[in-house]
Order: C-alpha cells, then structure tokens, then sequence
C-alpha cells in the first residue's frame, strides 16, 4: 500500500490530526461505557463519535490510506446498531473499538514515518474487528500520549488473540522506532532551551519597547498642545499638522509592534509549553485497561488539566504519573466486592489535581484504596534486605513510609505483569528529584494513599480569574474560584462582626477583598455586588470583590524578595499592555482574617496624592504614627472613599490634575458629614504664596513636601487633629 | 611660485609639529595626574535640599516611573513592583528607605540598581543622576570611618555628597512585610 509520494507529506500532518480525534474518541468511549447517563447526553455522544470516525475514514481515504479507511468504517459498523438505540456501551464492544483505534494509530503512524511498505495486510485484523470482544490488553502510553499495544508477555499470556496480535506484529515489523519525541526527524528543528529562553527575553524588550514608542506618541501631542497654548496658531500650523500625523504613525506602529509582541508571546508559548490535559487525558485509558485487566474498577477524576506547563516538564513527568496510578489501581485499589463489603463505591475513586502557584507546581495523586500497609512494608523492607530488623524497628510511620521509594522495594512476593520487579516508585522519585522537586506520601489504612510532587516551574501558565477591589486589580487561580454569585439580601447574614452567606446549605464567611488587602475599612456586601466562592485546603469563603474583569490564560512569575514573603501573593504575571498583575494565594483569602483585622479604635488618615511615591512616604509616615492609611490617587476618589468611610484627618496634595487640594477642600467644607474633618495640604511649592492660598481655602495646616520628613508630618497631623478636637 | 609653495607647505608642517607636540604633552600630564588621583564614579541626584549617589557600577538603568503596580500588605519602603526586562522588580522609597525624609519634587524617575547580591530593585528619585566623580582616597577613607549604608563624602569643590552603599542598605533595610498573615 504505497503512498503517492507527492501525498507522503501531507501524511505526516494526519497521523498528527488523526492522534489527536483518536483521543479525542477515546475519551468518549470512556465516558459511554460508565454508568448513570441520561439518554439525551448518550446519544450526543454517539453522534460526536460517529463524526469523528467519519473524519478519520474521509481524511484516510482522500490521502488514498486505504487500510486506514477500512478500518475506521469497520469501527463506524461496529458503532451503528448501538448508535441506534441509544444505551451504555457495553465493555468488550468499547474494547474492540479502542482495539480499532489503536491499529488505526499505529499504521497511520507507520504511512507518516515511510513505513507503509511494510506493514502487513490488515485483513486477518479487520475480519475479526467487530467479532467476539477480545480480552483487555495491557496498554502502554507512547510518547506524546498515544498508545500502543504491547507484545504479550509470553510467559504470563501465551494465548493472545489475532486482533491484538496484529499490532504487535505492526510494531516489530516496522524498519524504525519512531521519533522519542512522537515526531519524524524532518518534521521540525531541534533548538536548545537556552535559545528559546533568550528569545523570551528579547520578546520581553520588544514589549518595553512598544511601551516606549507609545510614550514617544504621547510627548508628541503634549508639544503639539503646548505649541497651541503659546497663541501662535498660525506660525505653527504647519509644524503642530506635522506633529500630529507623526503621532498617528507612531501610534499605529504602537499597535501594529503590540500585535507582533502578542504574537511571538503565544508562538513561543506554544513551542514551550502544553496543556497538562496532553498527558493526563491519556492516562484516562490506562486506568481503564488495566483495571480490566486486574478485574477492578476504577475511575480517574482530573482537576486542573487545563494548566499549560514546559514540554520538557511534561514528558519526565508523563512517565512518574503513569507509575504511580498504576501502583494504585494494583496495590491501592480492592476489588468490587471487598470496596462493598468496606462500605465503599465499588468504583475505586483514583484522582490527579494539578496547580500552579507561582513558580511551584503542584500534582496531587490520591486513591480511596486500602491505605499503605505499614507493617507489610516493613516486612518487605528486611526481606528483600533494603533495612535489617533491628532498623526497621527503629523507624517511625513516616520513615517506613518513605520504604516505598527505595530501590528494589516491593511488596508483591510473585511478578506480574504490573508489578513486583521493584522497579517503579524509586524511578519515580528519582524523575522527581531530577526536576530538582520532591515526592511526598500520605497514607491512612482502609482510606488510600496520596502522592504530593512539589516542582518548580519556569515556563507555563495558568487560568486566573481577574477582579477589582477599587482601583487594584488582582489576579485568583481559577483552580480555587468554584462560583460567583451577585449579592443578595435574602442570602446573607450580617451579623455585628462580620457577615456570612447562605450557599448550598452552608453558611460562608463573608470577606470583603478591599478591606482585607487594607484598602478601605470592612463593610457587609451591597446588593448585587459580585461574590467568588473561593476554596482552598477544604475551607471555603465567599470574597466579596467591586467587579469581576474576567478570564485569562498567564504566566505566573515570582515576586521579587523584598515582597516575596507577603502572605497574600503569589506571584505576578503580565498583562497584554505590559501592567503587573498581582496574583492572590487562595489559601490566605480563606485564612482567618479576623487576626489581622486592624483595632477598630485606631486613627484612620486618607492620604489623596496623584504621586505613587508620595502616597506610599506618607502612609509609611502615618502607619509609624498607629494610623490605620487608607490611599486615593485623586480628589474624585477621595470624595468616593469619604462617602464609604469615616477618617479622622485627611493629608492632600495641593497640586493633582483634574481636581486640585482647594476644590477638594471647597467639596468637603461643603458637605455637612465632613466640614469639619481636619485637612491638611501638602505641596511642593514651598513658597508663601502657595501656603497663604492652602490655608485661605480651608486647610488645618500647610506643609511643603520637604517638611515632610519623619516625624514632621505625624506632630502636624496631631496638632491639627487636637485643634480640631479630634482623638489626637 | 613653487619655491614659495614649498615655503609656505613647510611653515605649516613645522607648525602642525609644534601643536602635535604641544597636544601630546598635555596629554601625558592628564595621564599622570589620572594616576596620582584616583577616582570613584557616582550617580549623583537630587533627594530633598540634599545630594546624594549611588556607584556607578550599581546602577543598571534609569526609567520613567510608570507602570508600577502597588503591592498591597507589602512593607512601607515598597511602592510596588514593576517588570524590567522580563523581570519582576520592587519599586522602593528611597527617602522611606533612609528613615523618613523630605522631599522637593514627586519623584518621577526609577533607579534600576544592583542590591550587592545579584538582584535588581528599583530605587525612586526625583530627577536622572548625573554621573560624574569622588576622590577614590575620600570615599574609602569615608567608609573606614562608618559602617552604616550611607556616609558623608566631600567632592574636590567642598560640596557634601551622601555615598549610598547599596549592599548595607539591603543588608539593614526591613523591605519585608507590613502585615503578614
């Protein structure tokens, strides 16, 4: 079955296509084998999987693969009569079709790798494609997630079936092993990871450069505005039409470089990193195959799958995961019956939770199985001469625990196709600690074991959920995010301290993001106001935040040392127009805030100041002085915060755009609530002139930012707080 | 004509020769007095009614400051941080930093320094240094005198300069975290 050689590299690009439909039908297999779904989701099912084989047969035939065609319209008959009444699949029929899909696979493979010559006629495969249901197989995860059927030990199956046979024969026949990377050598280029490396950073500088040229744009139309306030209008037609095309240009070449940055971001994102999903979504089927094959029943739940990681990362990995479910479908999981006699589903529950928090990530594999068995573990410890009696004596539960990952170590007495080679746990953690991570295990008898690989990452990102609280944006791992709900009055419970929700049937602390972030003093939730139902480590909260911004997909990077240990953050991660997104730590969002709310009898000051910097000296200032600093970077927002909250001074720039000191002292003198609030102007004009004009508008005191060294600003506040008869 | 040609060609060799000479002898002096004094760069700014500097060698870059992202819970000193060349940098108070101290103008400039540990952070100032030199023998003997993160060193006109020494003031500095858990 020669391929037209003008076809053969369009034959590479579908064996690609075609992996990733046969997973995606592998997937639906499973899902149709399991029990309890309606027959509206069935028959969906049905229908996406019908599709799928059509494309696979259509896309085949057009390539003129005609094996490959009859194969998948062998696997489209042994579908129909069940796509006709729509049922569960029964498990030998999902066992044939994902027998099919592998053969399907392994020649589609062989046609892209040149092989096609050689592989042997299919016929004797297909006749027996929808006969009686063969036994499971063990499978085994290739590289890049497809699977492969393995030659049957020969020892422990010596009568396998012609239709697994048939791969087998495909696999040992074939002239060359295809690529570890699961792609043909001419398919790419090879590059070292220090490369790719410093192309991110050269994406970086180009980014800081699109930011500059946006600056250069905005000084353009400054000096043509300037030009236009001297009076000379006509003297400077000319030069301000000039200015402001060139601004144009400027500003189109802004967006044009901003496009590019995005662009080369998600390529090089792309080349560097992959959905967990690739290698996850896999495993998916080899638990059900060897489940099958050890006459257990076991179901694998995945948490986090959308996590993208390094590829690098990935593919060491792929491997140690494989290991350990395997180790809990044979050692953690008890049979059907002996789960029911415990009280347990008889499905064993295996589960993989993947999470980012900054630069670590998290992987977390738990069974409801049988727990670790201490005492056998020491038993195999000394039997197979990893410890002497007299040490395995000594060893608390944690050290004998820590056995499991020994060289040599196993505690099966036979070997089996699975296991009792002692090969496994201590390859794994040996992959681990070559990642530079480490492995952890937690075991209770008769409730299953859980596996914690801790690794850092560089590359990769993560779902984030963005939100405001005033005017900070903050960043929240989707992972802990389980809803948003809008505020309602019937749901909440405001109580003097705090308020609680009514969700599911719980009642939910209630944590207001601003106040807990110290940016303005705690209040129960207004109507309507979004609510996250954020969990993390079994506690759950509702977060009270000012607007939900919404999803995005980021690279979560560290923070540098100077905020590395503020319990609240995470990591940041950039935003498209080059801003920092701060990321929160959902477990100090459920923490117990009422620690570190702030004594209710202690001064509150707002400082109002268009200067970061300003704004950050006088709250350092103040909170040295006992204030509790709340901060507004305009007289807008002050006005906005006043109306929230009470304070007990107010320390204001005289010189801020839109808004300056006077009005805002004007506004505040007008209101009764605030008339008499004690204000105080800071500027840096320190002339006569400018301090005459702050105090006839209104202020309490006057002081040049000069003056505002340590201690100055604190003895000002104070007098001008008791002249007022204030709590000084 | 030729022989006057001539006359005129070698009046202006001679001459050429003569300010060559004179050139090169006044190089060689400022050669030697380079040697005889040497010399520690600073970049050298505004802080208040005060100058002061930090050693060239520290300092890494100078940018507008924008694009800072506060970092709420964070120490007082910590304005926020910022991203510089793909990396995650705080934004501190310098006047924070030194224990409180006035200033004349919002700062509107950053200072990418080199902390003395291999990190970058991004100090705030009012306006670009201006680089320029202190008496090598000044400043170390200025540095004998004090162990703190800043001392006093005069430049060759009498004027007082404050000599941050980034590496002690990182040292000293409490840039951590305002309210931790």
């Amino acid at each position: 079955m020669p391929v037209d050689p003008m076809l053969q590299p369009l034959v590479a690009g579908f064996a690609v296509e075609a992996q990733e439909v046969i997973q995606k039908v592998t997937m639906d297999l499973l899902e149709l084998e399991r029990e309890g779904l309606e027959n509206d989701a069935l028959a969906k099912i049905y229908t996406r999987l019908g599709r799928h084989l059509h494309t696979l047969k259509g896309s085949a035939a057009s390539l003129g693969l005609q094996d490959l065609g009859d194969i998948a319209h062998k696997l489209e008959d042994a579908l129909a009569p069940l796509k006709a009444h729509t049922q569960k699949m029964p498990r030998p029929v999902v066992d044939v079709l994902l027998h099919g899909l592998d053969l399907f696979m392994l020649r589609a493979q062989a046609h892209a790798d040149g092989r096609g010559d050689y592989l042997p006629d299919p016929a004797a495969a297909l006749a027996q494609l929808v006969a009686a249901a063969p036994p499971p197989e063990e499978s085994a995860v290739l590289p890049g997630g497809g699977f492969a059927q393995v030659a049957p030990d020969t020892a422990s199956a010596p009568a396998a079936s012609a239709v697994v046979s048939a791969p087998a024969s495909v696999l040992s026949e074939a002239p060359a092993a295809p690529e570890p990377s699961g792609e043909s050598a001419d398919a790419g280029w090879r590059v070292s990871a220090n490369q790719v490396t410093s192309l991110m950073r050269e994406v970086e500088r180009l980014r800081e450069v699109r930011l500059r040229v946006e600056e250069r744009s905005r000084e353009l139309e400054r000096v043509s505005t300037l030009l236009a306030k001297q009076g000379l209008l006509a003297e400077t037609a000319e030069a301000r039409t000039l200015l402001s095309g060139t601004g144009r240009s400027l500003r189109t070449d802004g967006e044009e470089t901003s496009d590019v940055v995005d662009a080369l971001e998600d390529g090089l994102k792309a080349i560097t990193t992959r959905p967990t999903r690739t290698i996850l979504d896999p495993l998916q089927r080899m638990v059900r195959d060897l489940s099958r094959q050890l006459g257990k029943e076991a179901r694998l739940s995945v948490v986090g799958a959308e996590v993208s990681l390094d590829r690098r990362l990935l593919e060491k990995l792929q491997g140690a995961l494989v290991h350990i479910l395997r180790n809990a479908v044979d050692h953690g999981l008890e049979m059907p019956a002996e789960r029911e006699k415990a009280g347990k589903h008889h499905e064993g529950a295996l589960t993989l939770r993947v999470e980012q928090q900054g630069n670590l990530l998290y992987l977390e594999a738990s069974d409801d199985g049988r727990g670790i068995d201490l005492q056998q573990v020491r038993k195999a410890a000394e039997k197979r001469g990893l410890v002497t009696a007299e040490e395995a004596a000594r060893l608390n539960d944690n050290q004998v625990r820590d056995l499991i990952f020994s060289e040599g170590f196993s505690t099966r007495s036979d070997v089996t196709d699975t296991s009792g080679r002692g090969v496994g746990l201590d390859a794994v953690r040996a992959t681990v600690e070559s990642l530079q991570g480490r492995i952890e295990v937690a075991s209770t008898r008769g409730q299953g074991t859980r596996f914690v690989l801790t690794l850092p990452v560089d590359l990769g990102s993560s779902p984030v959920l963005m939100v405001r609280a005033l005017e900070q944006f903050v960043g929240l791992p989707m992972l802990a995010v389980e809803s948003t709900q809008l505020a309602r009055a019937d749901m909440l419970r405001v109580g003097k301290r705090r308020a609680h929700m009514e969700y599911q049937g719980q009642l939910l602390p209630v944590v207001d993001l601003g106040a807990r972030l110290g940016l303005r003093a705690s209040s129960p939730p207004a109507e309507g106001q979004p609510l996250l139902i954020v969990q993390s480590g079994g506690k759950r909260v509702a977060l009270g935040v000012d607007a939900v911004v919404g999803d995005r997909d980021l690279v979560i990077r560290p923070l540098p040392s100077e905020v590395r240990d503020v319990a609240a953050w995470q990591g940041a991660a950039t935003l498209s127009r080059g801003e920092l997104l701060l990321i929160l730590r959902p477990d100090w969002v459920v923490s117990d805030s009422e620690k570190v709310s702030v004594s209710a009898v202690s001064r509150r000051a707002l400082v109002v100041d268009d200067s970061l910097t300003a704004r950050a000296l006088h709250r350092a200032m103040l909170e040295a002085g006992g204030f509790q600093v709340h901060l507004a970077a305009s007289g807008a927002r002050a006005l906005e915060r006043l109306q929230a909250d009470t304070y007990d001074v107010v320390i204001c720039d005289l010189d801020m755009e839109e808004m300056d000191g006077i009005e805002l002292i004007a506004r505040l003198r007008e209101n009764k609530d605030t008339r008499t609030l004690p204000v105080i102007l800071v500027s840096a004009h320190d002339t006569q002139v400018a301090r005459d004009r702050g105090l006839a508008s209104g202020a309490d005191g006057f002081l040049s930012k000069r003056e505002c060294a340590a201690g100055r600003l604190l003895s000002e506040v104070l007098d001008v707080m008791s002249r007022r008869g204030s709590r000084a | 004509m030729k022989g006057t040609l001539r006359v005129v060609d070698e009046a202006l060799e001679d001459e050429t020769r003569e300010l060559l000479a004179r050139r090169a002898a006044r190089l060689r002096e400022q050669g030697e007095s380079t040697v005889e004094e040497a010399v520690h760069w600073i970049a050298e700014f505004p802080l208040g009614e005060e100058r002061y500097a930090l050693p060239l060698e520290s300092l890494r870059a100078a940018l507008p400051l924008r694009m800072v992202t506060p970092v709420p819970l964070s120490a007082p000193a910590v304005i926020g941080v910022l991203r510089f060349q793909g990396q995650v940098l705080s934004a501190l108070s310098l006047a924070s930093l030194l224990g409180g101290h006035g200033w004349r103008q919002d700062p509107a400039v950053l200072l990418v320094v080199d902390r003395g540990d291999g990190e970058l952070c991004a100090l705030d100032c009012e306006a670009i240094p201006r680089p320029t030199t202190l008496p090598l023998a000044s400043v170390e003997a200025a540095r004998a005198r004090s162990e703190g993160p800043v001392v006093e060193v005069f430049t060759q006109d009498r004027q007082l300069i404050h000599l941050i020494d980034p590496r002690r003031l990182f040292l000293r500095s409490d840039v951590g975290v305002r309210h931790a858990r």
